[in-house]
């Protein structure tokens, strides 16, 4: 156990790493950075052009002119700040602030400069001083560059993480409740009335894609519930603004918890709804295959009442499987429902995240990335360890 | 399918009346109902989009501020039959789901197609050869499989659209790319950018079916004895594992098309897939949204296709899974 242990973290560490690495170089090595970005915004608004001196503040903000092996290595540990060891290599070359011009002269007279060299080398001291993370690996996430401007990114994520666990959490726990009983009635009454009925719309469930039926859901019990006259539900946002009049409820304060209450309703029950789809498919196969064990057998033939060879026999084996879900439970209560929060604009994680790469703010992306890696990562090994505890015929090797 | 055409002197002419495997197949899958109707229903979707150009009513993208928001079956202020109304921009929605639905089901299509490819192929050398070759293809899997796809999947969608020049494409690819998408080459880059980043994430549950598929395959008697007669690595591979192998690999493909469809759909309308104005069912749908409170009836135009064909799609997977391999029902 403590070998397979020390084996999984190194291997967790070393696949956090590149996952460090891979969302680093996906976001940094493309073209359109932020100095694009400023250059295309410069050149629209016809404001005066932007100088040298304009691009060289903005390569120091975001750490472009710092050579790229040493640009992830700062973003990722926060390393180097300055001279090592707070004297040593002072004046050694970590980036290049002005790229050198070479003008290259043509035959016919004409000429061409051309970027090749450095002019203007950046030096370890230079560093010293300058804004730097402590590095993503230890939690420190940098700032965020467009949604919050110079606000900690791990500001952002903490605001809306309450958002994202509430919703998640609640349509997880439901999905489950109501999830697990169907699929063991299915399970039980196999080939039945209810059987059929619960595996297509199961079927139909999960093959649905989820913005479809979120915009479904708006239509129903926003729009058309208000047209006709019927108490609706408000279409989307977690507080409302102004406050407004649900037939036979009333008038709902802006804010309140009622308002706040009648806006979870909608996210959340679209969520567990899809849950439930697979929930209760997977129970219900889990069921069927452990009802057909030699000990299910064996227990009616004792004669022990039907009841008790479902709930002890058959019910508590076929949860073992169970805990491989969890896996993907921990990423999904982090990660949330990237689509139902857009579709409801609920200002979960899932939004910020759609916001950030709209908006190109690459700290917040690259953040949200990690951090959903490593949760997934910590997911699966949690799981590896809870099967040896259900299912003591499991040994990790 | 050839034994009843071939001529084999013998005894081959005497199992001319029986059934070819594909027949039975085929005998099989007719009697899963609603998957034959789901299937004739899709097959004259894809019909009505390869016609899209000729019986489309009015041009594509021709904004007319005059016929914004007309609805459905009436007639607008010009006096046009409007059969599905008319976008925020005045378009025809009938003309623009018909180039959507082409444009949509394509990209599902080649997408799956290109990561089945990758996938069988990966599987079927990770399965048969075992060793180092096994172990670096199951681990990349492991690994890959670990991703956030849908994060993954909007970063890189969102990065190649943005920077669709910067990516090598030959002109005579786009061109025949636009042709068969019925767009412009412009925006054939697009589409194919899209398809290529669904179909780099689609292929880890093929190839480790196909990895599985061919462990249990290798083991045969016949395998063993197509070796001791000579045959070579890939003669055994194509002409014996391939096709032993092949029918959960067609379930998988025909589900892997709706998957791939509805995660086209969430790019486009999450704004990250493939951008307007070359209309796809996603991004229609996003555009509708927005107006929604004021035309309830517009949401309906672009998400009732998606509907219908996620479901279809997945009612034809499983009458297929019924017809190729009865056994593995569930």
């Amino acid at each position: 156990m403590v070998a397979f242990l020390v084996r999984r973290i190194f291997q967790m560490f070393v696949v956090t790493i590149v996952a460090a690495l891979l969302s680093y170089g996906l976001l940094y090595l493309v073209p359109g950075g932020p100095v694009d970005a400023l250059l295309a915004e410069r050149q629209n608004s016809g404001q005066d052009r932007i100088n040298q001196a304009d691009i060289q503040r903005v390569q120091q903000r975001f750490d472009l002119d710092v050579y790229l092996p040493f640009r992830f290595t700062r973003w990722l540990i926060g390393w180097p700040s300055g001279p090592l060891f707070g004297s040593i290599g002072a004046d050694w070359a970590i980036g290049c602030q002005t790229p050198g011009q070479v003008r290259l002269v043509y035959p016919d007279g004409t000429f061409e400069l051309v970027e090749e060299g450095c002019a203007d080398y950046l030096t370890l001291a230079e560093l010293e001083g300058r804004r730097v993370s402590r590095g993503v690996f230890f939690g420190d996430f940098g700032v965020s560059q467009v949604i919050l401007r110079d606000r900690p990114v791990s500001d952002l994520i903490a605001t809306r993480l309450p958002y994202t666990l509430s919703l998640m959490g609640a349509s997880i726990l439901f999905a489950i409740l109501i999830g697990v009983p169907i699929g063991i009635y299915s399970a039980v009454k196999q080939y039945s009335r209810f059987d059929y009925t619960m595996t297509t719309i199961a079927f139909i469930g999960s093959s649905l894609p989820s913005f479809v039926f979120g915009i479904f859901a708006i239509l129903i019990f926003s729009i058309l519930a208000q047209r006709a006259g019927l108490p609706f539900l408000p279409p989307g946002d977690a507080v409302g603004v102004r406050d407004y009049t649900i037939p036979w409820i009333g008038t709902v304060e802006a804010g309140s918890f009622l308002d706040r209450f009648l806006r979870f309703l909608m996210p959340v029950s679209v969520l567990t709804f899809i849950n439930i789809a697979g929930w209760s498919r997977f129970v219900r196969g889990s069921m069927l295959e452990v009802l057909q064990q030699d000990y299910v057998r064996t227990a009616r033939a004792k004669g022990v009442r039907e009841q008790v060879v479902i709930t002890k026999h058959a019910l508590r084996n076929s949860l073992i499987p169970f805990v491989t879900l969890l896996a993907g439970v921990l990423a999904a209560l982090f990660g949330g429902a990237l689509i139902t929060e857009s579709v409801f604009n609920w200002p979960g994680l899932g939004r910020l995240f759609i916001d950030a790469l709209g908006r190109n703010d690459y700290n917040v992306v690259m953040a949200l990335l990690f951090i959903n890696v490593v949760l997934l990562l910590i997911g699966i090994l949690i799981t590896d360890i809870l099967y040896t505890i259900v299912d003591p015929r499991i040994r990790l090797g | 399918m050839t034994a009843t055409t071939t001529v084999v002197p013998g005894d081959e002419t005497s199992r001319a009346p029986s059934e070819t495997q594909w027949q039975i197949v085929l005998r099989r899958f007719r009697k899963h109902k609603i998957a034959v109707v789901s299937l004739v229903l899709l097959v004259m979707l894809v019909i009505i989009s390869a016609l899209a150009p000729v019986i489309a009513p009015f041009p594509r993208d021709a904004p007319n501020l005059q016929t914004r928001f007309v609805p459905p079956f009436t007639v607008d202020s010009q006096g046009n039959f409007r059969l599905f109304g008319t976008d925020h921009l005045g378009r025809d929605f009938y003309t623009r789901l018909l180039y959507a639905s082409r444009v949509s089901l394509g990209t599902a299509f080649f997408a799956t197609l290109i990561a089945s490819t990758i996938g069988i192929l990966l599987g079927m050398i990770a399965g048969y050869f075992g060793g180092w070759v096994d172990i670096a293809i199951s681990r990349t899997l492991e690994v890959v499989a670990t991703f956030p796809t849908l994060l993954l999947l909007l970063i890189m969608s969102s990065i190649l659209v943005q920077n669709i020049n910067s990516i090598p494409i030959p002109d005579f690819f786009a061109n025949f790319l636009a042709w068969i998408f019925a767009v412009s080459p412009r925006e054939a880059r697009i589409i194919f950018a899209v398809i290529l980043v669904l179909s780099l994430f689609g292929w880890t549950g093929t190839a480790r079916l196909m990895r599985g598929m061919v462990l249990s395959v290798r083991e045969n008697v016949y395998i063993e004895s197509s070796r001791a007669l000579g045959a070579s690595n890939v003669r055994i591979l194509g002409r014996h594992v391939f096709p032993n192998a092949l029918p959960p690999m067609i379930v998988d493909f025909t589900l892997g098309i709706n998957a791939t469809l509805v995660a086209e759909s969430a790019l486009s309308f999450l704004g990250f897939g493939i951008q307007d104005p070359t209309p796809t069912w996603g991004n229609m749908l996003s555009f509708a949204q927005s107006y929604m409170f004021q035309h309830p009836w517009m949401p309906l135009i672009p998400s009732l296709p998606i509907l219908f064909c996620s479901i279809a799609i997945n009612y034809i997977g499983d009458g297929l899974r019924d017809a190729l391999d009865p056994r593995q029902r569930g």
